[in-house]
């Protein structure tokens, strides 16, 4: 199991975006921003630096945030950052959202993909994973340049990897 | 020996003496013809009581003179010469047999003596010479023996110094040449490998060039409903 303290987190932020009623709306978002802070180095250490006063850090989440997101989602950000726990932020969101999805006793499969799926990829590609592992997911999409194209599936330990990005190590591989 | 020495020079010494000692009585026998005839007439004219023209015609008076004339014998020496000639021989003769001819056959037999014990010891020193010498040649024949062994010896050395240097350098030789070989194979194989690399980069550089242009957003669509359905019909 997680880091009581990351779990801790993920269940407080759960229990607000619940109470705040667009709980969806939220854990989208707070993925989105979790994704950006792990392949935005720049920005996850600006966050985490601690010689920043804190009221800059949050000023900056909200610059960032401001206008693309409710404003419950840049509250829980900005109250992450206050408590200093940027570093932590990506792997709390992780926690929520499989917090999320195990209360509609469902798993997380996180996508990543070159380009965003159109809701029906989205449903026939978690039908066909529930056809094949047997467990009903939530699709987490994670836009990927590196994947080139096609799609790589993580649930939990599992990996189903039909990237060109594979395709290409394969023929590298193949040459050694 | 100073003994044999003084009666060597006191012999001579006595000879000398009797010669110097008894000459002049020998010597003084003879007078002159004038002196002959002047003492026999005046013996003469003192018996005639001086008449001298008697003295002069006696011919007794003349037959002494006349014989004042004759010359003494070349032969027989007068008789106080042969007496006092004869006494200085016996004497010397005497003293010569005493005491030279011992002292001169003493020294002679000391000499004698001396040269035999220096022939003695000129024989002795030639053998103890001779000894030296075989000594020095068997030292000699050692040195040459043991110079001989030593230049084996050392030759010996020289050899197989020079026989291990040369298995040492063999050795040393193929153990390079073997290490060349392999650094030559393993330079080969890491050339190879890295040709390979490169090509494979090049390729791979350009096929995901090509795989980028071509992925358009139709292809994208296409290649993930293509994975869903692969996940789909891969049951398991």
């Amino acid at each position: 199991m997680a880091d009581p303290m990351v779990s801790g987190y993920a269940d407080a932020l759960f229990a607000v975006a619940a109470a705040e009623g667009d709980l969806a709306t939220v854990e989208d978002e707070l993925f989105r921003f979790a994704q950006a802070l792990r392949s935005d180095g720049e920005l996850s250490s600006t966050l985490a630096d601690q010689s920043v006063p804190v009221s800059r850090r949050q000023q900056v989440v909200e610059d960032l945030l401001g206008g693309k997101a409710s404003a419950t989602t840049t509250a829980l950000i900005s109250m992450v950052v206050g408590a200093g726990r940027t570093a932590e932020l990506p792997a709390i969101v992780d926690a929520l959202v499989e917090r999320s999805a195990a209360s509609r006793n469902k798993a997380v499969a996180t996508v990543r993909s070159a380009v965003d799926l159109t809701s029906d990829q989205r449903d026939r590609l978690a039908s066909a994973i529930n056809t094949r592992t047997g467990k009903a997911v939530e699709i987490k999409v994670v836009i990927d340049p590196t994947v080139l194209g096609g799609v790589v599936t993580e649930i939990g330990d599992d990996i189903i990897d039909g990237s060109v990005r594979r395709r290409l190590n394969q023929l590298r591989e193949s040459f050694r | 020996m100073n003994n044999r020495r003084t009666r060597l020079l006191v012999a001579p010494l006595f000879a000398l003496l009797g010669l110097v000692a008894f000459a002049g009585p020998a010597s003084a026998s003879g007078e002159s013809v004038g002196a002959c005839m002047a003492h026999h007439l005046d013996e003469a004219v003192e018996a005639n009581h001086g008449d001298l023209h008697e003295t002069l015609e006696d011919h007794h008076v003349q037959d002494e003179l006349e014989k004042c004339f004759e010359a003494p014998s070349p032969i027989l020496p007068e008789l106080n010469e042969v007496i006092w000639g004869g006494s200085a021989f016996l004497i010397l003769f005497v003293l010569m047999v005493k005491k030279g001819f011992p002292a001169v056959k003493g020294a002679m037999d000391a000499r004698a003596e001396k040269i035999r014990s220096d022939l003695d010891a000129a024989e002795q020193a030639r053998t103890d010479a001779q000894s030296v010498q075989a000594d020095y040649e068997a030292r000699l024949a050692d040195s040459k023996s043991e110079a001989s062994r030593l230049i084996d010896e050392a030759r010996g050395a020289a050899d197989q110094v020079k026989a291990d240097l040369m298995a040492r350098h063999e050795a040393e030789l193929a153990d390079l040449r073997t290490r060349a070989a392999a650094d030559i194979e393993s330079s080969r194989a890491q050339a190879i490998a890295d040709l390979r690399a490169e090509v494979a980069g090049i390729a791979l550089g350009a096929a995901e060039r090509v795989v980028q242009s071509s992925l358009d957003a139709e292809v994208q669509g296409r290649l993930i409903d293509a994975y869903i359905d692969e996940v789909a019909g891969s049951n398991g």
